[in-house]
């Protein structure tokens, strides 16, 4: 087999083990569980709500219709689910590592050292409210929208989100990677989460300054934009083009600051 | 060819200090003088294939940071070292998958699992095929007697048990060089006697290469046969655990149980005192007068009781620590505990 291959096989492997693992963790403790749940519930609800007000008003954004802005918050709200199901509590919990020194034993396996540390963990549970609710939203503004329900158009859509998962990973992995510096990331950590929260609506409501250095300097609107302006035929073509190179761009350079990181590494006393 | 080779390594971290109190804590939030601390210093030495060495010194002595230059967790601020014929911390797969270390303050076990859980992660990480893994694991867990707990959450278990796993975690793909670091640490006697018997066969078996680092004296004098000592980042004995002694070889300890009570002057006449409580009295003699001198006791003094002692192991490697770690900051500690005359090191029994 080809090298590359079956070392990708191993990984899809180590991968399913991560998840399999994950989930008997998390059912393990069924109290906690049920309140994460509950959590993300309420956070569907005030997403619910917001959509509730702009129906109510009639706002229209930079001539987006109410039914075309809920595609935007229907695919902020799934990738709020993926993001807090696959990465997020990886990210959270670097710092950690770094602080006890429980990356060591992780650094002296025979694998990926980004690998492992930023993605054995899965909450496939607290996932589930906000993908459900968000691609309920995407159904039903796609179709009150009038988009062509064509293999095209749904494929495109989903390869945008899946960018948009790509960008996630690099943009918020990259302030976490502060604590093999600083050790603890609180602070940074708000504030990344409130970038995250910039999504909740189109990018168009922003001014065309913020637009811009979220597009190219802290690329959070490509997380979710792209996939519904590609349905709705308002992606221009220096859109497209940037969002197929920049999650090549911004994950070598998330590999990069990793690189740099670890070799910075301290490791914590004995 | 030697497993592992040490050539001048060093590493310094860089720190700084904080006086207690809110208001350095305020000063510290706009300035930090920075500092510089020399963890290992030019340290140089050899470990062969399939032996087992004792890595010892004091706390802050560098024994860890030595541990993971080699495991390749740490990069060394100067100097070399090969592990295998490998660079570690060019951490390459070839070089991890022959290798391992279990530390006892860390766990790669996943915590809300049973263990069998993570040996299956591992099977998987380290590429095992079924049937030696299956092999492997039955031949460790019976070694070590853990075959019921290893359906058991990590959690559930105890200390010694979680240790117990942690070990066959490690050694699931065989490794060629095996590195400990206080594997002993917190367990109750039965349990340390078992894991060491453990690595004694396992070194004996497997021709494992052990280095291992304990401040349990019993794990080192138990296993190891030489021994590397550490103080202040240096090394500053190498060889032979008995020889240890050097210049405390040529003397004995001689332990006096009384009837009554002797003044310590007339004590001092027979040898060094080390310590007069109540009816027991410990003294140091000259070892080609200690027959002479027990004479002599036996027949001046009310003794109910005697006993002639070598001096220990853990004496010698006390003072060793003295000598050895001028630039330490444990030492100051250690040279009080010897002034004294008692010979404390962490963990080590009175």
């Amino acid at each position: 087999m080809v090298p590359w291959l079956k070392e990708g096989r191993r990984y899809l492997r180590i991968y399913l083990f991560f998840l399999k693992n994950s989930v008997i963790s998390m059912m393990e403790y069924r109290i906690n569980f049920l309140f994460g749940i509950l959590i993300e519930i309420g956070y569907l609800a005030i997403k619910f709500s917001y959509v509730y007000v702009i129906y109510r008003i009639g706002v229209s954004v930079n001539g987006l219709t109410p039914d075309e802005i809920l595609l935007f918050v229907g695919a902020f709200t799934i990738m709020a689910g993926l993001y807090s199901m696959l990465f997020h509590s990886n990210f959270y919990m670097l710092p950690e590592h770094v602080r006890t020194g429980t990356l060591d034993l992780m650094m002296t396996k025979p694998v990926s050292l980004q690998f492992m540390a930023t993605l054995r963990s899965i909450q496939i549970g607290y996932a589930v409210p906000n993908v459900i609710g968000g691609t309920a939203m995407v159904v039903w503004g796609w179709r009150e929208a009038g988009v062509p329900a064509t293999f095209g158009n749904v494929s495109l859509f989903v390869l945008y989100l899946l960018i948009g998962l790509l960008m996630t990973y690099a943009v918020f992995l990259a302030p976490q990677l502060i604590a093999f510096w600083t050790v603890k990331t609180n602070g940074i950590n708000e504030a990344s989460n409130a970038l995250f929260d910039f999504n909740q609506m189109p990018m168009a409501i922003y001014s065309k300054w913020i637009q811009r250095v979220g597009t190219f300097f802290i690329p959070v609107f490509l997380i979710t934009n792209l996939s519904p302006l590609s349905v709705l035929g308002r992606l221009t073509s220096w859109q497209l083009a940037w969002g197929l190179v920049a999650p090549v761009v911004f994950l070598a350079l998330v590999r990069w600051i990793w690189t740099a990181a670890v070799r910075n590494y301290a490791s914590a006393s004995s | 060819m030697p497993a592992i080779i040490v050539d001048r390594l060093s590493k310094s971290f860089d720190y700084y200090k904080k006086e207690a109190g809110l208001s350095h804590s305020f000063r510290n939030l706009f300035y930090r003088k920075p500092l510089r601390k020399d963890a290992v210093t030019e340290i140089s030495f050899r470990v062969e294939e399939a032996e087992m060495v004792g890595f010892l010194g004091p706390n802050g002595a560098g024994k860890t940071t030595t541990l993971k230059m080699l495991t390749g967790i740490l990069h060394p601020t100067a100097g070399e070292a090969s592990v295998l014929g490998y660079v570690p911390w060019e951490r390459r797969k070839a070089f991890k998958k022959q290798f391992a270390i279990v530390m006892g303050q860390k766990s790669q076990l996943w915590w809300d699992l049973p263990a069998n859980e993570s040996l299956m992660l591992n099977k998987c990480i380290y590429e095992i095929e079924d049937r030696s893994f299956g092999r492997i694991v039955g031949e460790l867990s019976e070694l070590l007697d853990v075959r019921d707990l290893l359906s058991v959450q990590v959690r559930r278990l105890s200390l010694g048990e979680r240790m117990k796993l942690e070990l066959i975690a490690a050694l699931l793909h065989e490794p060629k060089v095996l590195f400990l670091d206080e594997p002993t640490i917190g367990l109750d006697l039965l349990s340390q006697r078992k894991i060491r018997e453990f690595l004694k066969t396992l070194n004996r078996e497997r021709r494992t290469t052990v280095l291992l680092t304990s401040h349990n004296m019993n794990d080192i004098v138990d296993l190891c046969k030489r021994t590397v000592i550490i103080n202040g980042g240096k090394v500053i004995y190498d060889g032979d655990l008995a020889k240890v002694n050097g210049w405390l070889d040529q003397r004995k300890i001689v332990r006096v149980s009384l009837a009554e009570p002797v003044e310590r002057r007339r004590l001092e006449a027979y040898g060094i005192v080390r310590s007069v409580e109540d009816v027991e009295a410990v003294l140091e003699v000259e070892k080609t007068f200690v027959k002479e001198q027990a004479k002599r006791i036996l027949d001046d003094l009310p003794v109910v009781d005697f006993t002639i002692e070598d001096v220990s192991i853990e004496e010698g490697i006390a003072q060793l620590y003295r000598n050895g770690g001028e630039e330490n900051e444990s030492a100051p500690e250690i040279r009080q505990d010897v002034r004294h005359g008692v010979y404390a090191l962490d963990g080590v029994p009175d």
